[in-house]
């Protein structure tokens, strides 16, 4: 049997019994076991489960757990709350400010916690009502809150670019500030038409019923004592995130010592600020933790087995040289590639995407020259569209959970803005990749 | 099989349904505590070093065999509260009998997946626990230690999927791909 067939067949029974509802994991396993005992020396199959430890056993891996308990621990807290109501007290007076408030706290919230749903749960459900109150249309208000909640996956530390850096065997550390650029540039986009259209919003309400709309859509004035007084709400999320990357970039921790000075940090201040120590509030968060971890790092564990059965049966080398003899242009190639992620994400979490694709796409763009960093940010920004966009789109269901009464239509329609925003930031990241790439040079050379 | 035979059946299913649950709340505990060592471990790996001056190797390997048996000894857990998460298209296109068909011969085809990795894991524990297999580091601890974690994660996750096959009681349907939980993965 050749190659190409072995590779037809291998993605054939991966597809079926993943369709068929077997939980992803033991799909990835189960047919990469059984491809081990049709294809590969019987001998294969004893190494298999040394083979998912040794992989699984990377401390860099493993402080993905630890990046999820201090998301969780964030992300159960009053925290999100508390941070949306110190940014809308800034940001009362400009028009549109409540949307770039929420803008602005899906970002720092994301950066904490590393996780879209948990970002559009803990700002959107303060939100989403206060933005619906003061007139802005419930489908810009889920837009903003969906498309802010993606920054989880972009911003650092991100489990998805964690995951990248051990499947491209590139820095962890530069890939996380490669994220940063990006991700100020989506935050300003998304803030830019959060004031756009809610002003558009004002105006078309004015012409339709003047006074009213006036009244609907007042601008919060605050005292300057009242924006002090916020100010100690945001002095904790200060306090964690520049503690993290302190420790990361100044050299004092390695990424998995971050992960777990992080999840310390942040069971620390919601212990002291918000009171959650005992066993008893505590117990909720680190089962929350372990139920999502378990979940992921069983996918990842297969996802490793999938990948080495792939390449040691050299599917993944026939398909990365088939790639290249199409001999398509290097930008023709980056759009099929980057198809190929918007497709899968209808189905599939960014993690199985990256482990099970990484070695089929990474060489030939690397043999057309791209810059593996610059590619995983752009790679990821595509995922995050996956989270926003039908027909699974995670964040929508989120949102859905958190105002069922804005209508699935009008989400929709509401959300479509800011995919097409992150297109843009794409297309802009094309044309000007130093957005990615200057900040990890400046600081690590 | 007559009517008392099925039912003494029904009764050991659902004692063994009760023990395991009761095996999982003990092992999910123990996973908590691992998780919170772990941190508390890595934490303590950055003070040593830049507060008391000093490096210690074991830090790392620790954190590690804490996640990897927290990760393992709780999938059990997570596969009765549905947590494995699986796309669930199909469900919503099958007639219901065809779809509950699906969904049983789903469990057994994660049961056989699982119960063979649960006995790989055995074997490779007694291999290790036999001929003295250590870490390379100089800390070198004995791996047949997250090995048997694995071994036991892996037997009660088969225990606990043939246990919902045999009742043909799907995991409730909470984690589907369309509430999947994890948006940065």
């Amino acid at each position: 049997m050749s190659d190409t067939l072995i590779g037809f067949a291998y993605g054939g029974v991966t597809l079926f019994l993943m369709f068929a509802g077997v939980p992803i994991a033991f799909a990835l396993g189960a047919t990469a076991v059984l491809f081990m005992l049709f294809f590969m020396p019987t001998s294969s199959l004893d190494t298999v489960t040394q083979n998912v430890y040794e992989e699984m056993a990377s401390i860099t891996l493993l402080s993905i757990p630890l990046f999820i308990l201090k998301g969780v621990a964030i992300g159960r807290s009053r925290a999100g709350q508390d941070l949306y109501s110190a940014l809308h007290v800034w940001l009362g007076r400009v028009p549109g400010g409540l949307g770039v408030a929420n803008v602005l706290a899906c970002g720092v919230f994301a950066a904490m916690a590393g996780s879209s749903p948990a970002t559009c749960s803990a700002i959107g459900g303060a939100g989403i009502p206060e933005m619906r109150k003061f007139g802005y249309s419930p489908g810009l208000a889920a837009g903003i809150i969906a498309a802010g909640g993606t920054l989880g996956i972009l911003l650092p530390p991100s489990i998805t670019m964690i995951l990248y850096a051990v499947a491209a065997q590139v820095s962890l550390g530069r890939l996380f500030l490669a994220g940063v650029g990006p991700g100020l540039l989506l935050l300003t986009l998304f803030a830019a038409y959060a004031v756009y259209k809610y002003s558009a919003e004002a105006r078309q309400e004015k012409v339709a019923a003047n006074a009213s709309a006036a009244a609907r859509r007042p601008l919060l004035a605050f005292t300057f004592r009242e924006k002090m007084g916020a100010l100690p709400r945001i002095l904790p999320f200060v306090i964690l995130l520049i503690g993290v990357m302190i420790a990361l970039y100044g050299g004092y921790a390695t990424p998995s010592e971050t992960a777990g000075l992080g999840a310390v940090l942040a069971l620390l201040l919601i212990a002291m600020i918000y009171g959650i120590w005992t066993p008893r509030e505590l117990r909720p968060i680190l089962s929350a933790t372990l139920r999502e971890s378990t979940m992921l790092m069983l996918i990842i564990g297969m996802s490793l087995l999938f990948s080495y059965v792939m390449s040691y049966l050299h599917i993944s080398q026939s398909a990365a040289m088939w790639m290249v003899s199409l001999h398509l242009s290097r930008w023709l190639l980056l759009a099929g590639i980057l198809m190929i992620v918007v497709v899968l994400g209808f189905f599939l979490p960014p993690v199985s995407i990256i482990l099970m694709i990484a070695p089929i796409i990474l060489p030939p763009l690397k043999a057309d020259g791209f810059d593996l960093i610059w590619f995983g940010v752009v790679m990821t920004i595509v995922m995050e569209m996956g989270l926003i966009h039908p027909p699974v789109g995670l964040n929508i269901f989120v949102i859905k959970s958190i105002a069922p009464d804005i209508r699935l239509r009008e989400l929709v329609f509401g959300i479509l803005p800011f995919v097409v925003l992150m297109l843009l930031a794409v297309v802009m990241l094309c044309v000007w990749p130093e957005i990615v790439t200057w900040l990890p040079k400046a600081v690590m050379g | 099989m007559d009517v008392s035979e099925a039912g003494e059946a029904a009764t050991v299913v659902r004692w063994a349904n009760r023990a395991l649950a009761r095996i999982n709340a003990v092992m999910t505990t123990l996973g908590m505590c691992a998780l919170v060592a772990a941190s508390l471990v890595l934490t303590h790996s950055v003070i040593t070093r830049y507060v008391l001056g000093y490096a210690t190797d074991w830090q790392d390997t620790i954190a590690v065999f804490c996640l990897v048996g927290a990760v393992f000894l709780s999938s059990a857990h997570v596969q009765s509260i549905g947590g494995h998460i699986a796309i669930e298209a199909l469900a919503e296109i099958l007639p219901p009998r065809i779809n509950r068909i699906r969904r049983v011969m789903v469990l057994w085809c994660s049961f056989a997946f699982c119960a063979f990795f649960a006995w790989k894991s055995w074997t490779l524990t007694y291999e290790a626990w036999t001929e003295g297999y250590r870490l390379a580091s100089s800390f070198s601890p004995p791996l047949s230690i997250p090995y048997f974690m694995m071994s036991v994660g892996m037997t009660l996750l088969t225990v606990q999927i043939f246990l919902q096959a045999i009742a043909r009681r799907p995991p409730p349907p909470a984690l589907e791909a369309p509430t999947r939980p994890v948006g940065n993965v």
